[in-house]
């Protein structure tokens, strides 16, 4: 198990600081399809100081029409000169019939987006030469023309898709308030051996008594609970932080809850 | 059926098009296309509360794109 941070210019000085204090970093790919030769050679000094892996936020793989070509192709060239350890994706979709939502869109969980994803999935690991982890994402709305829950879905995508998961602790918590499930019955459910990478994040409550996965706050008690049931072996967990920046000490601190609460769930597994 | 996710990005977009939806969910979805069963279904499982307020969060992120 190893632990790290979400790569932000914002504290980049920070993580370059306390390396020794940092396990790994993510970068999000779409920062750096336009990089200058500059920018590059900077990535790729971190690249030689930290582990790096590639998180990319805008292919839309869970989509029911193919995964935009150029956009692959960026992402693909960014991973081509990094040489990450991993890459990952989110269970989302973006865009639909030259429409661009803004945000990762939950899905309706169904067959249907099912066979999109495959061949999207198919499509990027062509392109880039590896399986993405995927993410399970957060949603203020459960999507119509879902027939699958939430511990289905996840379970049908890993087997049809052959890709591990990248599951987000804080994702899971907020659906599982926003929704009225129990999000440690997810995580009891799921196949640890499946999971590659972990997030954790915190967000806000908001009106209608939900929860909004802003990436502003720290992560909360019950993301840290959920994190100590999981088989974390061989997992790396990032700390995504967006805004909002404490005391990179604070930041630090976080780290060190996550690292404990990896071991236990580490311990628990056996 | 109509393209769902196309059909969900509108909503998630169009201001005017989820106005009309949250007034008249089943007969917006028909005009959309949908057939009775599948406007009905549409009508009953998207929440209202839940289409605004994310509505809203993919409102805010498009803003800070721009």
């Amino acid at each position: 198990m190893r632990a790290g941070l979400g790569w932000r210019p914002e504290i980049g000085a920070a993580i370059l600081a306390h390396a020794d204090r940092i396990d790994v970093v993510e970068v999000l790919a779409e920062d750096f399809v336009e990089a200058t030769a500059k920018e590059r050679r900077a990535l790729r000094m971190l690249a030689s100081c930290l582990p790096v892996v590639i998180h990319a936020t805008t292919l839309g793989l869970a989509s029911t029409e193919p995964v935009d070509a150029e956009r692959l192709e960026a992402v693909a060239r960014v991973i081509g000169w990094l040489e990450p350890e991993s890459w990952s994706e989110h269970l989302a979709f973006v865009r639909a019939g030259g429409i661009e939502i803004g945000h990762l869109a939950a899905p309706p969980r169904n067959d249907e987006t099912l066979e999109g994803l495959m061949r999207n999935v198919d499509a990027a690991r062509r392109v880039i030469g590896s399986l993405p982890l995927l993410e399970n994402v957060a949603t203020l709305i459960d999507p119509p023309f879902s027939d699958y829950d939430e511990g289905q879905w996840l379970d049908l995508v890993f087997r049809a898709t052959g890709a591990d998961l990248l599951l987000d602790l804080h994702n899971l918590h907020a659906n599982a308030a926003n929704f009225g499930f129990d999000a440690r019955a997810v995580v009891a459910s799921l196949d640890h051996r499946r999971i590659g990478a972990i997030h954790l994040a915190g967000g806000r409550h908001i009106e209608g008594n939900r929860i909004l996965d802003d990436h502003l706050h720290a992560v909360p008690s019950e993301v840290f609970d959920l994190l100590a049931m999981v088989d974390t072996i061989d997992a790396t967990i990032i700390i995504e932080r967006d805004g909002h920046y404490p005391p990179f000490a604070e930041l630090l601190t976080e780290l060190d809850h996550a690292r404990s609460a990896a071991l236990s769930g580490a311990a628990l597994h056996g | 059926m109509p393209d769902l996710q196309r059909f969900l990005a509108r909503l998630y977009t169009d201001d005017a098009l989820r106005a009309r939806f949250l007034a008249q969910p089943a007969a917006v979805a028909r005009e959309c296309g949908f057939n009775d069963a599948d406007a009905e279904r549409l009508a009953a499982e998207i929440d209202a509360e839940s289409l605004t307020l994310a509505a809203r969060s993919y409102a805010k992120k498009r803003s800070l794109k721009r």
